[in-house]
């Protein structure tokens, strides 16, 4: 009868005060002799008593209390008259699941009712004797034992009697090994509004149950509350409310059944109507839910459980989003998309070796790098070739354009400069490593990085370019700068974040544990990016202070988008994740399953993005659910690039591939 | 204008208006025209060479300071009917005059404790008390550091804010085991608002006029209201709407809502206990907050509305205001 024993009221009422209870050795109507006290419930004690009438033996008896809290006299007649009529129904049952009431009476504000004294322990009780699972078995015979009484209950004629306060701790196992219901929501005509704040729910009640409305539905929802706390030992009261599909039992027992799982989460469900219909029906189907753990009777004529929500395509963060809940029971299941939709691109064109770099999409061409040494451009409308330049070695890197210019890095050590009517080479630039890094022009002049450790600041001409700085970083760098507001980011493979002024001088750097491959995405006053560490990072421009990090399972190469608030990458542990831009909180992962190495480009309200598995994958924004993917031949590394209803990609397969947006 | 006042027994600009005709000339007195009102004060090139003749300041330049402040104000009161106040709250703000240095930093936190005798009172104050220390070294030590310095072995704010209230539930577990307490936390750097919270206090973003309630109670009501089984009108007058479902020192685990929000130049942004926004009511809080522009002044006053509307409970606000 532990009732409610983590709440806590701020102002102590006058019914937990020991003093307004009847003291041992009082008599009650010359006939019930109190012997101490059983329990403390929310509107008054709960006392063992003996039946005076018997003298020879000792007939133990229980005396339940109950204060009339009500203010207004009409209320309080109201409530003592509701007692009594209730009082008079209960008389009049009989189950062997519940006590025999002898008697009832009331004196000023407090009524009794004199019952059947049940010697065991109540579901609570046994649960708090021991830290490991109950037997699941023993209680799926509970549950059905329970079934059977509220069904008798719910059937009572004229009208059927709602248990109403279905929980463990009132549901006494007796000495014969016997369910007992004890504590009737009798009680609960009692009930009023108490002062101060308090913690802790009743955790077992059904939403409707809160307006006031108590039908046998209630106490379906109540019943499956009660055996989800004995089978996964997740204290309802401690959770937020309504929130039993957050924890699915088989997780937090692996020990229960398919089927018995899927009774419970059945009878939880928040809609009253997509509950079982009856007690006798959710009996029936714990009867058929033991053993093997399949479902061996199946109810006629009732409608499926709803589906659930695809784990590995939502937030699994233990934070909830403030002003807003993402719920089972609120957010609308979303239809599932067919998997494997029958998409296919509306070109492909072949090259020689695999395509890591990132399409360009500039006036209806299409430009992009190979490891066969060339890059490609292309016709948006069918892929047919317009011209190829060949430069000394494989390109990695991505093309960039600016005033009439193509640039590209290839790893021949080169920065090349190609006009871009012609396909001619304007100038090349030699550095000292591979370039793997995409071009960024800005201020009229282009900046990138080298494998020599330098990045290089050079100014465009018609026939060369001229040096404008160069600043050594010391490591090979694979992270594309990125320039805003007159400044420049990028990472090097010492793990090191820096920040340059466009004149060259260092303003910041940040270290990360691990090399930084990944490219900068600028926006407001926030740099993102992802580290080898296999952290995603948002460092603030001006100084590099860390807003927020966001730690995946393996290293994160893949480059950020964004878009609605949310930043997109790909890590290495294969998932895709959509995190929120200023506060860093995870808003889905979808789960590739291989290493995502390709950055995500965000267009309309799809996330395109590549990964080793060798699928492009086009998921929603906002959700994450896939809407199709397209399986290439080979690792996809390069980064799609979405222009006019057209997403772009390289695979490893040779190919490059346009897909209808 | 004295003197032309006494000449016209109005003031001037009247007597130059159509409405009222102009005297005749030369009947009752001079014309105006007669009147050399250069002559009575002293031409301004003649300044310099009249040192001693004293003539009214120039009204003072008030000083500007460069710094862009973050300025706040607090209070709290037991209200009307409780014993004892078992709110807390806790302010910090930091105002480097540096070269280079870090921007304004500002911790707000506001907690209201719950439980029996003294419970209530020692668990909120223990609760901030724990978040304000795990600031000060996880927050307020880093941010005072030179940018080069920076890595990845400096927790990010929220992460420090999450710590902060995990060990807070912790000490109150331990220390006072039936006691529990909401809490609410902003830091404010820069232009973001970091804030952390359990429970059922508040915090509010007022930005152009708009009050946006920026935190989730954790009480039955509100999620029964954001299923869809309450309106607002039956939460208001709810029988259970003062249960709630989470708050610090309720477990060994305990999850912390989060948020980061931008603040606008000019912005508000205010803590406080149910025994404020419970009582006084968003449009009432609103309107005192446009009425007044002293943090300070704007906390007191909301305090006094809620004594004056019976204070049921302990009442409590925090109010920071960004910089222009």
């Amino acid at each position: 009868m532990s009732d409610d024993t983590r709440r806590i009221e701020t102002d102590e009422g006058p019914l937990s005060t020991p003093d307004t209870s009847l003291q041992p050795g009082q008599v009650l109507t010359s006939r019930y002799r109190i012997l101490g006290i059983i329990g403390m419930g929310g509107m008054g004690a709960v006392y063992q008593a003996r039946d005076l009438h018997f003298p020879t033996v000792t007939k133990l008896v229980a005396v339940k209390e109950m204060i009339n809290m009500a203010q207004d006299q009409q209320l309080r007649e109201t409530t003592m008259k509701n007692f009594e009529r209730e009082a008079e129904i209960l008389a009049t049952l009989s189950h062997p699941a519940i006590p025999q009431i002898y008697d009832f009476f009331s004196f000023g504000d407090r009524a009794y009712l004199v019952m059947e004294f049940i010697q065991g322990k109540d579901l609570e009780a046994i649960l708090n004797s021991t830290d490991a699972f109950l037997p699941v078995e023993q209680i799926r015979q509970w549950g059905i034992e329970i079934c059977d009484v509220l069904g008798y209950l719910h059937n009572h004629e004229p009208e059927p009697i709602v248990f109403r306060d279905m929980k463990p701790s009132n549901v006494m196992i007796d000495h014969h090994r016997r369910v007992r219901l004890i504590d009737f929501g009798i009680a609960k005509t009692f009930q009023m509004g108490q002062p101060g704040t308090m913690i802790g729910t009743d955790g077992y009640a059904a939403p409707e149950q809160y307006k006031g409305m108590a039908s046998p539905a209630a106490d379906i929802y109540a019943l499956g509350a009660s055996l989800h706390h004995l089978l996964t030992r997740r204290d309802p009261r401690l959770e937020p409310p309504f929130s039993f599909h957050k924890r699915p039992i088989r997780e937090l027992n692996p020990n229960v059944g398919e089927a018995f799982a899927a009774v419970i989460m059945r009878a939880v469900n928040y809609n009253p109507e997509d509950r079982y219909a009856s007690a006798v029906a959710m009996k029936q189907s714990l009867e058929g839910a033991g053993g093997d753990g399949k479902m061996t009777v199946v109810e006629p004529g009732t409608r499926p459980a709803r589906p659930q929500q695809q784990p590995t395509t939502r937030s699994s963060q233990a934070a909830v989003p403030v002003s807003q809940v993402p719920d089972e029971a609120v957010v609308p299941v979303p239809e599932v998309a067919p998997v494997e939709s029958s998409i296919e691109p509306i070109w492909s064109f072949q090259v020689e070796d695999a395509v890591r770099s990132t399409p360009l999409v500039h006036n209806g061409v299409v430009y992009v790098g190979a490891y066969d040494h060339n890059l490609w451009a292309l016709d948006v409308k069918d892929g047919s070739l317009l011209w190829k330049f060949a430069t000394d070695d494989g390109i990695g890197s991505s093309p960039a354009y600016a005033g009439g210019t193509i640039y590209v890095g290839s790893t021949d050590e080169a920065l090349h400069a190609i006009d871009v009517r012609t396909g001619n080479r304007k100038w090349l630039f030699k550095t000292k490593g591979r370039i793997y890094t995409t071009p960024a022009p800005a201020l009229g002049l282009v900046f990138f990085g080298s494998d020599d450790g330098n990045i290089y600041a050079l100014r465009p001409g018609r026939t060369s370019a001229r040096e404008m700085w160069s600043f050594n970083l010391m490591s090979p760098i694979r992270s594309s700068p990125a320039v805003a507001n007159e400044r420049l980011y990028c990472g090097t493979d010492l793990g090191e974040f820096i920040c340059m002024d466009v004149s060259g001088d260092l303003r910041w750097r940040f270290e990360t544990r691990r090399r930084v491959m990944s490219s900068p995405l600028v926006h407001e006053d926030l740099v993102y990016f992802g580290s080898d560490d296999w952290y995603f990072y948002a460092l603030d421009t001006d100084q590099g202070y860390p807003i927020w990090r966001f730690r995946t399972k393996g290293p994160i190469v893949s480059s950020p988008a964004m878009g609605d608030g949310n930043i997109y990458f790909g890590s290495a542990d294969g998932f895709v994740y959509a995190v929120e831009a200023l506060g860093g909180r995870e808003m889905w992962k979808y789960e590739v399953g291989e290493p995502v190495t390709s950055s995500p480009t965000l267009y309309g309200d799809a996330v395109y993005v590549g990964a080793v598995d060798g699928a492009l994958y086009a998921l929603h924004a906002q959700t994450g659910e896939l809407l199709w993917r397209y399986q290439s031949e080979g690792p996809i590394i390069s980064s799609p690039h979405a222009v006019d209803d057209i997403v772009y990609v390289g695979s490893d397969d040779h190919h490059i591939y346009a897909f209808q947006a | 204008m004295d003197l032309l006042r006494r000449l016209f027994g109005s003031h001037p600009e009247e007597n130059e208006g159509a409405e009222r005709p102009l005297p005749p000339a030369g009947e009752m007195f001079e014309p105006v025209e007669a009147l050399d009102l250069e002559a009575m004060e002293p031409p301004v090139d003649e300044e310099d060479t009249q040192p001693l003749q004293t003539r009214p300041l120039a009204p003072p330049q008030p000083f500007q300071s460069a710094i862009r402040r973050i300025e706040y104000g607090q209070a709290s009161d037991v209200g009307q009917v409780r014993d004892n106040n078992q709110d807390a709250c806790l302010t910090m703000v930091i105002t480097p005059e540096l070269a280079g240095g870090p921007p304004p930093i500002g911790v707000f936190i506001v907690a209201d404790g719950m439980g029996g005798h003294h419970d209530g009172e020692l668990a909120s104050a223990i609760a901030v008390q724990t978040i304000a220390r795990h600031i000060v070294d996880g927050v307020i030590g880093p941010h005072l550091d030179e940018p080069s310095e920076r890595s990845s072995d400096q927790m990010t704010i929220p992460e420090v804010l999450a710590e902060a209230m995990s060990a807070a539930n912790q000490a109150v577990q331990q220390r006072v085991p039936d006691g529990g307490t909401t809490a609410t936390c902003a830091i404010v750097r820069g232009d973001l608002a970091y804030i952390a919270h359990v429970g059922d206090s508040r915090a509010y973003l007022i930005s152009d006029g708009n009050m946006e309630l920026i935190t989730r109670d954790h009480s039955l009501v509100r999620r029964l209201q954001e299923l869809g089984r309450l309106t607002s009108e039956e939460a208001e007058v709810h029988p259970q709407r003062n249960v709630l479902y989470r708050a610090l020192g309720q477990g060994d685990t305990m999850d912390t809502d989060a948020a980061t929000r931008r603040l606008p130049p000019g912005s508000r942004l205010l803590l406080c206990s149910d025994g404020m926004w419970g009582v006084v009511g968003d449009d009432r809080i609103a309107a005192i907050l446009d009425e007044v522009d002293s943090p300070q002044e704007a906390c007191n006053l909301m305090v006094e509305e809620a004594n004056a509307r019976g204070g049921p409970d302990n009442i409590t606000a925090v109010l920071m205001q960004m910089p222009d």
